[in-house]
């Protein structure tokens, strides 16, 4: 019936497995529909603390004092801490270390945390941040494209606001815009985009009696986090414990250092446990966000409908740290001609420092971006030529033996004919028709 | 200053000392430990905080405590029945309702809400009564296929006579 | 009301784990106790998309018992190997792996040691239901619970480490050229949009999601992050945007910050596309992010087709829409009623 190979043979292999192919319930499901399933913001602990921070309040700004005296003073406060007080690196990074987990003489974005404080309730923890005074002086924020590329714009970081350059090159572009038929040239702007999980960000720790730091979160990974807490606070990574508490929805975001450090370190510091939870508003201002891209696609086709040469710029906004930021804008390069089979291709990516939110991790990591600019770009070549736009996809799709923008050479995996068939025989089922291509043919 | 409030929730008094500006959320969280009902965003925009007040569904981070006091509370905690689950917390189970579960008691309380004033509602309905529920994980799909489900089950149970809730 | 309709494609592939020299690997410890419960300590972070019921379903199969005979503990250093993160749609193609290594080897272990008490060739002998079978006949010769008790009766181990690199080599830093990924997520989906020529608002209203699962381990936890995944990139499509003024956000709460409700969902076809990957645990590869990126270009093509503009720019807002009319008007193409 359907000409996608692999149906059949899924069918026959479904038959043979006793689990695999089947609708186990999950074992977690249960008890979070009863309401039973404790996440970080639902834990209390004896003698439990709460912890809350300051945000820089400000994008560029050169810190030359915090005061703390006033706060400290509030009753039921146990501690207020700045950079000064961290025992270790006060640095962490996925990618490099270009993030303070307080700020230091610098304030690189509003997504900065400048203090912590953690008291007896929240109420004290609040009252307290309130009262922290920060002496800044303000710098020239960077907050654009073309701000990030100019040579002589003030320095985020000291290596300069161009972080990272990638290129990719395959075959001839030349030759590929002299076979070209059509070609195909626009701008495509994409913007910021939050994770929105629907549990705030939130971190318990503890030391326990044998001097481990114990650190629950919504975490996607425990075991980077303790490379990162341990050095940050200049413990051995064999006296941190990082456990994956129920976790309501990540997407990436959680994939970063959120509360982990800051809540480590008020435990230490205290000897008492200490539990933070970020508010919707500090969630939606802090942590990683998705990458805002700046596009410039040019992609050509042949008479024959067969696609000629990709050339394309992307510039990505990676905010005041880079966190995932170097591989999501390389990884939206090397995606950035779709599945499909393109001779030619010159593609450059930028990954850039501004004073805006960090960009990192997000459920689709550059090609989300890369997708909106080369899936237009189809459609419209297509359209140039007279071909449908399923039609014109099926004949540039990848297909095994072909090879990637890498030159990767597919294998028997490789599924993008069958999506595409499976969709073109949905719309035949159903006389669904596009209208644009009968328009141009 | 902090007075003190008796609450009826899940069909027993309880007395709460809370300061007039609290939120009924806050007192059911941090005074009588009932974290079925989540924090989200309090501010009245996710849903995960809903529960029944006197049969209708409110966001209870928006109800101040005074406002609560003397009237009926039902949480999610209170749905189960002598560790049965009821139709529509089993249903989101099975269908695929539940992926994070943050935001499940609350998405389950309004679905509650809607089947006590409508047991037999079309998916518009069922749409509509959840529309004020942010659902990050699911796309809603299996949400509203649970308390479809959920929906016959309870007019099966009707009919035979057993209880509904 | 001028309301157009249009029928969009988006298509995508996308490279699954980490590439770049990035570790990308799995790791995890399965433990048979005497009456044949089996624990598995899986590094993996279950996000609620179902890791731990993928860890449950790939042991259960390699091991020849029962899903209800397995704990799966997750996701702590101090109880659990490191697994690599829970991101790149990589966590059931390599930590399915992994868990499927560490399965076969205790089954073996198993087996070894049933061969000794039944006196019996271990080739002739299966795992089937908690039971060790002979494969000829069929027949039910000892359970899987009583080997197990032997093991641990003679200090053997019940337990075995299964783990699996699934590291790729970074590509060339001049050309990007190389093998980035170990394999690729494939999907396309179709969207059908209304326009509102008037007001400028796009509304999706239906949704077809063509994901390639290699092989759908747990077809309805595949459905979900299908689903999930399309409304997310519905949200990014029309929705959701992250505000800044001068580096301050203008997006502080979730009344500015718009997050697709139930109302704004389509019902959204599910069409598992199985293509099994000679890579992945059982043919499986992973699904999240192939679900999530196709669905603005769909609706961005969707949009063209309904009125005949093209919107280069993100999140596609009414206002987009209606000023990107108005101008088209302006210069005499848009195409009216």
């Amino acid at each position: 019936m359907s000409e996608d190979p692999s149906t059949e043979t899924a069918e026959e292999t479904r038959g043979a497995y006793s689990w695999i192919g089947k609708n186990v319930t999950k074992p977690d499901a249960l008890e979070k529909a009863l309401g039973a399933t404790e996440y970080v913001g639902d834990m209390v602990v004896p003698g439990m603390l709460h912890g809350k921070i300051l945000w820089a309040d400000t994008p560029h700004a050169v810190i030359k004092r915090i005061d703390t005296e006033e706060a400290a003073r509030v009753p039921g406060v146990h501690a207020v801490l700045t950079a000064a007080d961290v025992p270790g690196s006060n640095r962490f990074g996925l990618a490099v270390l270009d993030q303070c987990a307080l700020a230091e003489e610098r304030v690189r974005s509003v997504g900065d945390a400048v203090a912590l404080v953690a008291a007896e309730d929240e109420e004290a923890a609040e009252e307290a941040v309130a009262k922290i005074r920060v002496h800044k002086e303000h710098l020239r924020p960077i907050l654009t494209y073309a701000d990030a590329l100019d040579p002589d714009a003030p320095k985020i970081h000291d290596g300069g606001n161009v972080f990272q350059h990638t290129t990719v090159r395959k075959g001839d572009l030349d030759k590929g815009i002299r076979e070209s038929a059509a070609i195909v040239e626009n701008a495509y702007h994409t913007h910021r985009m939050d994770h929105v999980p629907m549990e705030p960000e939130a971190g318990l720790a503890y030391v326990d009696p044998s001097g481990v730091l114990n650190i629950l979160v919504g975490t996607q990974y425990p075991y980077r986090d303790r490379r990162q807490i341990a050095p940050a606070l200049g413990l051995p990574m064999n006296k941190v414990r990082v456990i994956q508490a129920p976790i309501g929805g990540g997407f990436g975001r959680k994939d970063d250092i959120t509360a982990e450090i800051h809540v480590g370190l008020l435990a230490l510091k205290t000897r008492r446990p200490v539990r933070l939870v970020y508010t919707r508003e500090e969630s939606l201002v802090a942590n990683t966000k998705r990458h805002p891209m700046a596009m410039n696609f040019r992609t050509g086709a042949g008479a024959d409908g067969r696609l000629t040469f990709l050339d394309g710029d992307i510039y990505g906004d990676t905010g005041a740290g880079v966190s995932l930021g170097a591989y999501v804008i390389k990884k939206a390069g090397i995606h950035a001609t779709g599945p499909y089979d393109v001779p030619n291709i010159r593609v450059d990516t930028y990954t850039l420092y501004t004073n805006n939110l960090t960009s990192g991790a997000m459920r689709g990591f550059g090609v989300m971006q890369a997708a909106v600019a080369h899936e237009s770009q189809m459609d419209q070549l297509a359209h140039k030529l007279g071909m449908s736009p399923l039609e014109f996809r099926l004949k540039n799709c990848l297909k095994p033996g072909l090879a990637s923008s890498t030159g990767q050479l597919m294998n028997e995996g490789c599924g993008i004919e069958a999506t595409l068939r499976r969709i073109k025989d949905y719309m035949s089922a159903r006389d669904l028709r596009f209208k644009r291509p009968e328009a141009a043919s | 200053m902090k007075q003190r409030y008796v609450l009826r929730v899940n069909g027993r008094g309880m007395e709460a000392a809370a300061e007039a500006h609290e939120s009924l959320l806050d007192v059911l969280r941090e005074n009588l430990r009932l974290t079925g009902s989540k924090k989200g965003c309090n501010e009245a925009e996710c849903g995960s905080c809903t529960v029944l007040l006197d049969g209708r569904p409110v966001v209870s981070c928006l109800v101040l405590v005074p406002d609560a006091a003397d009237r009926d509370v039902v949480t999610i905690e209170a749905l189960a029945t002598d560790g049965v689950p009821h139709p529509i917390q089993r249903q989101m189970v099975e269908q695929g309702g539940v992926q994070c579960g943050y935001c499940t008691p609350g998405m389950i309380m309004s679905a509650y809400a809607l089947l006590l004033d409508n047991p037999d509602p079309t998916d518009d309905e069922i749409r509509f009564a959840i529309s004020g529920n942010i659902c990050r994980c699911t796309g809603y799909g299996k949400i509203v296929k649970a308390v479809r489900a959920a929906a016959v089950e309870m007019k099966g149970q009707a009919g035979n006579g057993g209880a509904a809730s | 009301m001028a309301i157009r309709r249009g029928l969009g494609i988006g298509s995508m592939y996308y490279g699954i784990g980490y590439g770049f020299s990035r570790a990308d690997i799995g790791s995890a410890e399965i433990e048979m106790a005497e009456d044949g419960t089996t624990t598995v300590y899986s590094g993996a972070c279950d996000m609620g998309q179902g890791v731990m019921t993928v860890v449950t379903q790939v042991a259960a199969e390699e091991l020849g018992i029962e899903p209800e005979q397995i704990r799966v503990v997750a996701a702590d250093t101090g109880s659990t190997p490191d697994a690599g993160p829970t991101s790149g749609s990589r966590a059931t193609f390599v930590q399915g792996v992994a868990v499927q290594n560490a399965a076969a080897e205790l089954r073996e272990q198993i087996l070894d040691m049933a061969s000794r008490m039944l006196e019996c060739p271990k080739e002739n002998l299966v795992v089937r239901h908690g039971q060790v079978c002979e494969i000829e006949s069929g027949r039910e010769m000892v359970s899987v619970g009583k080997v197990a008790h032997q093991l641990h009766f003679h200090g053997r181990r019940a337990a075995a480490w299964g783990w699996h690199d699934n590291t790729t080599a970074d590509v060339d830093p001049e050309t990007s050229q190389g093998d980035a990924y170990a394999t690729y997520g494939w999907a396309t989906q179709l969207a059908e949009v209304e326009v509102d020529t008037e007001t400028g608002r796009v509304r999706l209203t239906k949704l077809v999601s063509a994901t390639d699962a290699g092989k759908a381990i747990n077809p309805v936890a595949v459905e979900g992050q299908i689903e999930g995944g399309a409304t997310m990139g519905l949200g990014y499509g029309l929705y959701e945007q992250h505000i800044l003024e001068g580096g301050i956000p203008r997006t502080n709460s979730l009344a500015f910050y718009l997050v697709p409700t139930a109302m704004d969902v389509p019902d959204i076809e599910c069409e598992i596309v199985e293509v099994p990957d000679p890579r992945g645990p059982f043919g499986a590869k992973g699904v999240a992010e192939p679900a999530t990126i196709p669905t603005t270009p769909a609706i961005l093509n969707a949009i063209y087709d309904a009125i005949g503009i093209r919107i280069t720019e993100t999140p596609i807002t009414p206002e987009r829409v209606f000023f990107a009319i108005q101008e088209a008007r302006d210069r005499g193409e848009f195409e009216e009623d």
